[in-house]
């Protein structure tokens, strides 16, 4: 009788604690009537830097007529607060722990669905003046009508803004806008304008409708950097200064309390914004208002009406969610990810059907401390490099979701066409090393004198073992397979390569001072590389190997191993500014041609720039390779750069 | 009476010297870790970011801000300050969030999940320990490997297979989030169904292991108390069964007391295995991420209000044991 008694009890309070849980979620805008899909459509565009290049297609998508208008809501009786399973496209791997804010000014929103001012600005709710496109390295108009144009001395870019675009409170885009969006960055020291402000002059408005950005200029009179002021067109955001002005009235003109506003308020001119977040999930919902839908730009809405992302807390949770049907689109690692079709028989896909899978975009590579005793040494560096089984890291640690260097030799640049066409493949043939060659690397080192001469099995140099320790971030499991082989392949030729594995804490700090020698622990380490964007692959080659980053306190930009080439730093400066095809790519194979040879850090694998892994359940018509779409539809997962055309062209698989 | 005020006041100053102590181990203790915390922060910032000075410039901004810079001293006497107003300042794992608005929107979901787990897995637990006890035979030779499996079972691994089984292969219950993936919260049935359908996994993965360490510990009690002189005397009175494991279980329970208590005080910290494998929302894996993101204030605070409602459950414990079992006052308070 008293168990019962607990039972109910127990039993009552759960339902309790339920219902307290339920009255504290935030209260949410009740959605209208639900519309009809606008019917799908294949988006075409014209590449920006084309100086002939048309206007966007003009799209004949009519606007959903008044008999569908009219035609009653299919769920109008349904749970207003439930998402419709048809009209909702679901990720997963962008968004992890809660959104902190929906602020553009700031980059600690943790906000993956909306907020990413980066190579491929995610344009859901803020939107850039162009698209990057990663598969063909062009840019296309957005907010922006046409192309954009140099002067005649590349010292200043203009640019007019297209006359249908306007905010979501209905008010035009205006020049003004964009010019108080970067006054704005300049005045707060945003990370934005931080980034930019070495570059980038000034940016005014000529009139309403067009823009000039005004480069910074050397001594000479030239622009210091013509690539990133380029750049910066399509990987900032238009920013309303109406608002802006809103935000800096509350914040008192306080540059950290700006920074830290959580813009609830934001106005905004994308096609998504905000209808819920919380701890487990994060809902946009389509503005019906936008612009976009106009014959200028896309003419029609984006098909689903809500995006949502439910917060896994890893990446199996994720997986699991996404072959039970619970997830459309995957920008997360999924082991193995070739099974889920071959073996469970889902309909699941990637962009491309056989491995590897994924389009690469980015190197992860293993630096070399180039103060350690016998890795100033390019013979030990380059047979250590020589003697890596790569096929076994992009088999292990990467399931094949990553070419290997048979199928792209290594270079500086990525495996998408465009770079890999900015360099002479034949001039560099001969230093191109697939792995696994432990004879060559054998070789190498008795060729340089480096050779076990006491009989214990390792080599020595000057009088000392080769011995040394690879590193990367505990749990990061790809990273630490690949440091796995590294120290394998040490062993094969003479060199004591043993593991270690700090937490990220730790190692981030110790890798990113580059103002002192690495300590003990760190001679051989992994970090990333830029993947593909606008600046690309300039911008990872300067990260690689520019000496300009030596001597900063806290390097988050590159060149972690501080390897210094005045040749190299030389080639470096020059290419932004350079124009003529045929001399850039004499540059880029020059460096190409520097870093094989002096092997100051080389690549383990290629790592696409998203994870891009479709679940045909519900939606259908998902980008993939060769699927006719032009310009191609990038595997961005739907939202970054060019790859938001994607979200035009869905349908559902049960209409 | 003045025997239990001394025993009181002492524990009540045992009380107070811990809590000093560890209030200052948990201001301590996060900032001994090696590494920089900024640096993360900074890494966030420095997104897309290719000149040098301008990352330079975020990260002093960043330290200045947190005062990561200023010698700990300083940093202690500004953090105590803070604490007494109630100000756990920013976390810096979610900057701009305040400490107190993440544990707010987590505490609630870890409660719900650990209390009632804690405490029906106990109180089953105690039951069935108490029974296997009395009636021996075929019912304690099932229990005991069952409970010994279930308890040494490590809490993933009960998770992943309740999951696998009930999520994965029988589709009974969902297998992730604290509520359906397609669904807003709201105030009405569905969304309430919903919440107690992803609430089973999770809960029974904590009762399932739950129960079993308790039904050992209870057992072995019971059978103890069962071969002890006031049962055997009871029998000879001819007092019902009933009531005579009715007194077993009083004073066997004692020290399986003060275990529910602990579990109570350190409910916070418990449930990280089953929120991470169920992606369940709540603190426990917020507490992981602070840490491995050397999230200072976060760490200090959750690890302060841990500590609190620990020593405060024992505190609480010790003095209604001085009720309940006068030996323990007489022994301690001498």
């Amino acid at each position: 009788m008293k168990h019962r008694r607990l039972l109910f009890l127990i039993i009552g309070l759960l339902l309790a604690l339920s219902l307290t849980l339920a009255a504290c979620g935030p209260s949410v805008p009740t959605p209208e009537a639900e519309e009809p899909e606008p019917a799908p459509t294949e988006v075409e565009a014209a590449p920006a830097e084309e100086e002939e290049a048309a206007p966007p297609e003009e799209e004949e998508e009519a606007a959903p007529s008044e008999e569908e208008e009219a035609a009653p809501a299919e769920e109008a009786g349904a749970d207003p607060n439930a998402l419709p399973r048809n009209e909702t496209l679901y990720f997963n791997g962008q968004q992890w722990g809660s959104v902190v804010g929906w602020n553009p000014y700031s980059n600690n929103n943790n906000n993956a669905m909306t907020i990413a001012q980066q190579d491929n600005a995610r344009v859901l709710m803020f939107e850039t003046a162009y698209l990057y496109n990663m598969l063909d390295s062009q840019v296309y108009p957005l907010l922006a009508d046409g192309p954009y144009e140099w002067n005649a001395d590349r010292t200043e870019i203009t640019f007019s803004i297209k006359p249908a675009a306007h905010w979501s409170d209905g008010t035009p885009v205006t020049a003004e806008d964009y010019a108080y969006t970067w006054a704005t960055h300049v005045k707060y020291n945003t990370p934005t304008g931080a980034a930019n402000i070495d570059y980038i002059d000034d940016i005014v408005a000529v009139d309403d409708g067009t823009v000039m950005v005004k480069a910074k200029l050397d001594e000479d009179g030239n622009a210091l950097n013509p690539l990133l002021v380029e750049a910066y067109l399509s990987t900032n955001y238009f920013i309303q200064k109406a608002w802006t002005q809103t935000l800096e009235e509350r914040v008192g003109n306080d540059a950290t309390a700006l920074l830290a506003d959580p813009a609830e308020d934001v106005v905004y001119s994308g096609p998504y914004h905000k209808y819920f977040a919380d701890d487990s999930k994060v809902v946009l919902i389509r503005d019906d208002n936008y612009w976009g839908q106009d014959a200028s730009m896309w003419g029609s809405l984006p098909v689903p009406k809500y995006l949502a992302h439910v917060i896994f807390k890893d990446n199996a949770a994720g997986t699991t969610a996404l072959q039970a049907g619970e997830v459309d689109v995957s920008q997360q690692f999924n082991s193995n990810v070739n099974l889920l079709w071959e073996q469970d028989g889902l309909p699941i896909s990637t962009y491309v059907p056989d491995p590897p899978y994924m389009i690469g975009a980015s190197l992860p590579t293993a630096f070399f401390n180039l103060d350690s005793p016998g890795l100033d040494q390019v013979a030990v560096r380059k047979a250590i490099a020589m003697a890596v089984d790569y096929p076994t890291i992009i088999a292990n640690a990467m399931t094949n979701q990553s070419a290997t260097f048979d199928q792209v030799p290594r270079s500086l640049m990525n495996p998408t066409e465009g770079e890999q066409a900015l360099y002479d493949h034949e001039a560099v043939a001969d230093l191109q090393w697939v792995g696994n060659d432990i004879e060559g690397a054998n070789a190498l080192l008795d060729e340089a004198g480096i050779v076990d001469t006491d009989g214990d099995g390792w080599r020595e140099y000057e009088g000392e073992n080769l011995s040394y320790v690879a590193t990367c971030p505990n749990g990061w499991s790809d990273w630490q397979a690949g440091i796995e082989v590294v120290a394998a392949a040490g062993a094969e030729i003479g060199i004591e390569i043993t593991s270690n594995y700090p937490e990220w804490s730790v190692y981030q700090t110790v890798v990113t001072k580059s103002d002192a020698p690495l300590p003990e622990g760190y001679d051989i380490f992994m970090m990333w590389s830029d993947g593909a964007g606008p600046t690309q692959p300039w911008g990872r080659i300067r990260k690689l190997m520019s000496s300009e980053f030596i001597g900063m306190s806290s390097n988050w930009n590159g060149n972690w191993g501080m390897y210094a080439n005045p040749d190299a730093d030389a080639i470096i400066q020059a290419i932004p500014a350079e124009t003529d095809p045929d001399a850039l790519r004499e540059m880029y194979t020059d460096l190409v041609r520097i870093y094989l040879t002096e092997v100051p850090s080389f690549t383990l694998m290629y790592r696409p720039q998203s994870f891009h892994t479709v679940n045909e359940t519900v939606w259908t018509n998902f980008p993939y390779e060769g699927d006719g779409t032009n310009p191609p539809v990038p595997p961005l997962n739907l939202m970054d750069g060019w790859s938001v055309a994607g979200l035009y062209n869905l349908e559902l698989v049960n209409p | 009476m003045k025997g239990y005020r001394n025993y009181f006041l002492t524990k009540l100053l045992w009380f107070l010297v811990t809590l000093v102590v560890a209030f200052i181990l948990n201001f301590t203790l996060p900032r001994l870790m090696p590494g920089d915390p900024v640096a993360a922060i900074v890494a966030r910032m420095a997104q897309g970011m290719s000149n040098t000075t301008g990352v330079q410039a975020i990260y002093e901004q960043y330290t200045e801000l947190f005062g990561t810079n200023r010698p700990i001293v300083e940093q202690f006497f500004i953090y105590m300050r803070n604490v007494f107003r109630g100000d756990f300042g920013f976390s810096f794992s979610q900057y701009p969030r305040t400490v107190a608005d993440v544990l707010r929107t987590s505490i609630g979901w870890t409660i719900a999940l650990q209390f009632p787990a804690i405490v029906v897995g106990w109180s089953i637990g105690n039951w069935l320990g108490a029974l296997a006890a009395y009636r021996k035979g075929t019912f304690d030779k099932i229990l005991m490997p069952a409970s010994i499996f279930a308890s040494s079972l490590p809490a993933f691994g009960m998770a992943i297979i309740l999951l696998v089984i009930f999520a994965v292969s029988l589709k009974w219950l969902p297998t992730s989030g604290g509520y359906g993936y397609d669904l807003i919260p709201n105030f009405s049935w569905r969304f309430m169904w919903s919440v107690i359908t992803h609430y089973q996994l999770p809960f029974w993965s904590i009762v399932l292991i739950t129960i079993g360490g308790q039904a050992i510990g209870m057992r072995a009690m019971a059978i103890y108390e069962l071969n002890s002189d006031y049962v055997k005397y009871s029998r000879f009175m001819g007092i019902k069964d009933g009531k005579i494991v009715r007194y077993v279980f009083r004073n066997a329970m004692l020290p399986q007391i003060t275990g529910l208590a602990l579990a109570i005080g350190t409910m916070l910290f418990g449930a990280v295995v089953a929120e991470v494998i169920f992606s369940y929302p709540g603190l426990g894996s917020t507490i992981l991420t602070a840490v491995l993101g050397q999230d200072y204030p976060l760490v200090s605070a959750t690890t302060l209000i841990i500590t609190i409602m620990a020593l405060l459950a024992n505190f609480i414990i010790e003095i209604i044991y001085g009720i309940l079992d006068p030996r323990i006052k007489a022994a301690q308070a001498d």
